[in-house]
């Protein structure tokens, strides 16, 4: 086996990638076939070099994501009634409200799963594409490693809607007290659909494109 | 491949053709599009039901919340709490509230918000669902769309009128509010139909107003007729008709109210701030609504010169009985001048002419000139007393016969003056003031001590031993007495006594013929000489004791001794009888017998009898006259008797005071006095106390 030193630019010399060797890779199962070819042999998938419309569908995932992300803010996660009262909390006012209650442990977690991760893979995504756009060369070992950490954190920041439908199933004991999924609930999950979407619709080939054409 | 060989065919240069781009644009877009669109949307519609920013400021806005609290009107969620902050100076909370769009129009000049919080007072509990629920704030305001306006100013207390309130709203005017306060009810025969707004003191300060809320469809009872009148606690009138008391409902007792009727028909609608009198009392309402309170009054005066303490302001002028007035005022003014003048108490009088029986329309004048006429025949004012406990005087006009004659004057200058006679004030205080005294006076104690001595005595006698032994003694007696009197031979005394009575008649007359009495004094003469005569013989008695102790001697040797124990068993025998109980108790037994002695006389009446007793007593009463002239004979014969006794008592001391016999006649004449005393004793207990013959005691 032999050890490329990839340094900065991630050129090797001498490493030919898949597209000048004419060959393509199915992406979903690996079987690597002639260029020419349109389907995977072994499991019929479409097979593409690289995918053209990427990042178009990047971006409109991503808007739709952040678009979403708003009212997300804005109007409430939960509707808890009581007999006594009857409260509204958004996710940063839960937030503020657990911090006041003591429970700094539980507000860090709702934190980084509701504003911190969804807030960093707009970012993160937001920054690949806009890299590939601009035929950045810059490391694209990172950027691919940051592309994998986006998609592997993605599907936690459902936490919040999965902990809001549990508590909107289970407490439901009519006048006494009743809580329900706000606004907030479905635009949050909206916007974590969009974003997985937006990250999966992301050709992380390309990262390493640049390099090659001018390499 | 980049390293293909040259023989191979030219590399073809294959390049896509160029698209337009929207052939290139992914259906992707879409996505966000719609997204965009949806909160594009989304964000129109909250803008568009946003609702209108107001804000009402509050001095205690307790409970108000961002966010939570509610605004209210009918009910109904109109608004919500969006911010609470204080005004500039920190002198009041200002509350933002969003009220829906389509409600701001009607929040013109007339809207009122208030807190709503949980409320005790004594009308019943109030706002109790926001104990859990938290407060709300409540709006009030017409279904008139007027000019909107945005900034508005709280009430502290709840408006007690709802604008969708039907009714009437009247202003009500008392002189003095301390009745009155806000909520306070509104009844008619003694039923809640309203309540009273927050008291208010009118511009110049000199009365009180406050607005009546009187529901529909109540306030069809309200003419321009109705009298109200103040229901606020209880009233204890302690006037010239006694004492009243008037207890409403417990609510008025402690706030107050105001009542009202309408007696009269007659009277037209009223609208709304139509203003009416509050009366003091019910009775006073009520009197108003037969004398219009506006009408003219004759003003009169009477100048008294004794004291007028218990008259006062509003005391009751009276003719002949029927109120027709009152005492309006009361002061004093000097009448004449220099050495003549003299401090007068003048009480005005304000009549009214219709009372006088003139009419409604009487005028004052008219009024004074009948009043004139009257006092020219005798009409005159005085004090009565109007109620005797609580000293109350009334002024009243009476019809003295013989006044002197005398007119209307306008000495005093300002009214004309009715001239006065005497007064009839009964002095509660002085009546009872004598009453005590006399009871004061009363010899209480020494009744008392008469008292206590005559129980001593009562007891002192029941709890003698023979009290107590008497009785059995006299039922036997009686027993004895009743056979005595049943017996056949006492049965058959009546005609003997009959031919008694026969024979003492004629001895009677006949010692009324032959003058036995004189007889008789001539022989108490007699007697009385011999007595001297033995004192005479007696002066020779020595010689003749001799001669006794010589026969005495010789008695003794005649057995004497037996014939002295003989007597002296004799007189044991009679002094035991004597001093017997049977013997003391004999007075009782006495009365028996005469008990006795009377129902047989009763008999005899029966048996015919009677003339002959008449008879008898006829010559009886004569016999009775001669005893009695011979009585009177009797002191003389007293003394004769005395003499003779101490003559006798001589003799018998001469026999020696060592004799025996002398000794037992003695001790016999001792017992029988004893006897007799015991009986005299006894008669006397008996005399005291009858009843204890019955009762043993």
């Amino acid at each position: 086996m032999q050890v490329f030193d990839l340094g900065s630019t991630g050129q090797v010399a001498g490493l030919i990638t898949a597209r000048e060797a004419g060959l393509v890779a199915c992406q979903r199962c690996g079987q690597v076939h002639h260029a020419a070819t349109s389907h995977c042999k072994r499991c019929e998938a479409p097979l593409q070099s690289r995918d053209t419309d990427s990042l178009q569908r990047v971006w409109a995932w991503l808007i739709a994501g952040m678009i979403a992300y708003i009212p997300a803010n804005i109007y409430p996660m939960l509707l808890t009634s009581t007999v006594v009262e009857r409260s509204e909390s958004t996710i940063i006012g839960g937030v503020i409200e657990l911090i006041e209650y003591g429970s700094v442990g539980i507000a860090i977690i709702v934190f980084v799963a509701s504003v911190l991760i969804p807030v960093g893979k707009f970012v993160a995504i937001a920054y690949l594409a806009i890299s590939i756009q601009r035929g950045s060369r810059r490391d694209p070992h990172a950027r691919h490693k940051a592309y994998e950490v986006v998609e592997f954190i993605g599907r936690w920041s459902m936490i919040d809607v999965f902990v809001v439908a549990i508590l909107a199933a289970l407490v439901q004991l009519g006048t006494i007290a009743t809580i329900n999924p706000g606004i907030a609930a479905v635009s949050f999950a909206l916007s974590v659909i969009f974003t997985m979407l937006s990250a999966q619709s992301f050709d992380p080939r390309m990262i390493w494109d640049k390099n090659r054409a001018n390499g | 491949m980049s390293d293909q060989g040259p023989t191979g065919p030219a590399r073809l240069d294959v390049r896509p053709v160029k698209q337009p781009i929207w052939r290139r644009l992914s259906l992707v877009w879409l996505v966000p599009v719609i997204a965009l669109v949806a909160s594009l949307y989304t964000a129109w519609l909250s803008y568009r039901d946003l609702g209108t920013l107001i804000t009402i400021s509050f001095e205690n806005a307790a409970g108000v919340k961002a966010g939570e609290t509610q605004v209210r009107y009918r009910d109904v969620t109109v608004g919500e709490v969006e911010d609470v902050e204080f005004t500039h100076g920190l002198n009041d909370v200002l509350v933002y509230v969003r009220i829906k769009k389509n409600i701001a129009p009607y929040l013109d000049d007339d809207a009122q918000f208030w807190v709503v919080r949980p409320d005790v007072s004594v009308r019943g509990i109030t706002g109790l669902d926001t104990v859990l629920s938290g407060v709300y704030i409540q709006g009030n305001w017409d279904t008139q769309a007027d000019v909107a306006q945005y900034d508005f100013v709280g009430l502290e207390t709840p408006a007690l009128t709802l604008a969708s309130q039907r009714g009437v709203r009247v202003t009500l005017r008392a002189a003095d509010g301390s009745a009155l306060s806000a909520g306070a009810p509104v009844l008619h025969k003694g039923i809640q139909v309203g309540y009273l707004e927050t008291p208010q003191l009118s511009a110049n300060g000199s009365e009180v107003q406050v607005d009546a809320f009187i529901e529909s469809p109540y306030d069809r009872r309200i003419t321009t007729n109705t009298r109200f009148w103040d229901t606020s606690g209880f009233s204890v009138r302690f006037g010239t008709g006694g004492v009243s008391l008037d207890v409403n409902s417990l609510a008025s007792l402690i706030e107050g109210g105001v009542a009202f009727d309408t007696i009269v028909s007659g009277g037209g609608p009223v609208r709304d701030g139509h203003i009416f009198s509050i009366f003091d009392e019910e009775e006073a309402a009520r009197d108003s609504l037969f004398a219009d309170p506006d009408a003219e009054t004759l003003q009169m005066a009477v100048l008294f010169e004794q004291s007028v303490s218990g008259l006062a302001q509003g005391s009751e002028v009276r003719f002949q009985g029927i109120r027709i007035g009152e005492v309006s005022d009361l002061n004093a003014i000097v009448v004449g001048e220099g050495d003549s003048a003299e401090v007068r108490l003048q009480a005005v009088l304000s009549i009214e002419p219709s009372r006088l029986g003139m009419g409604a329309d009487a005028s004052p004048e008219a009024a004074l000139a009948l009043l004139s006429d009257f006092v020219a025949r005798g009409l005159r004012a005085r004090m009565v007393t109007g109620n005797i406990l609580s000293g109350s005087l009334q002024v009243e006009l009476v019809q003295v016969d013989d006044a002197l004659p005398a007119i209307v004057t306008l000495t005093s200058g300002e009214y004309p003056v009715i001239p006065t006679t005497d007064s009839q004030i009964s002095d509660v205080a002085a009546t009872a003031e004598g009453l005590l005294s006399r009871v004061n006076d009363l010899p209480v104690e020494e009744l008392l001590n008469g008292a206590i001595d005559m129980m001593d005595s009562i007891e002192a006698l029941a709890n003698d031993e023979s009290t107590r032994a008497a009785p059995a003694s006299l039922v036997a007696l009686l027993d004895e007495a009743r056979e005595l009197v049943a017996g056949d031979d006492t049965q058959a005394i009546p005609g003997d006594l009959r031919t008694v009575i026969a024979d003492l008649n004629a001895i009677i007359t006949e010692a009324g013929e032959e003058n036995i009495v004189g007889n008789l004094s001539s022989t108490i003469t007699n007697t009385n000489e011999v007595a001297a005569n033995i004192a005479a013989a007696t002066e020779d008695l020595p010689a003749i004791i001799d001669q006794i102790e010589a026969l005495t001697a010789k008695a003794n040797a005649l057995a004497l001794d037996d014939l002295v124990n003989n007597a002296s068993e004799t007189l044991a025998a009679i002094d035991q009888l004597v001093s017997s109980e049977d013997a003391a108790a004999l007075p009782g037994t006495l009365n028996g017998a005469l008990d006795e002695m009377r129902g047989f006389l009763a008999e005899v009446r029966e048996g015919g009898a009677i003339e002959n007793v008449n008879a008898a007593l006829a010559a009886a009463n004569d016999a009775a006259q001669a005893i009695e002239q011979s009585v009177e004979t009797l002191p003389a014969l007293s003394t004769r008797a005395s003499q003779l006794v101490a003559e006798t008592r001589a003799v018998i001391d001469g026999y020696g005071e060592r004799s025996r016999f002398n000794a037992e006649t003695l001790q016999t004449l001792r017992d029988i006095q004893e006897a007799a005393d015991a009986v005299s004793a006894l008669a006397r207990a008996i005399q005291r106390n009858p009843n204890s013959i019955l009762t043993g005691r």
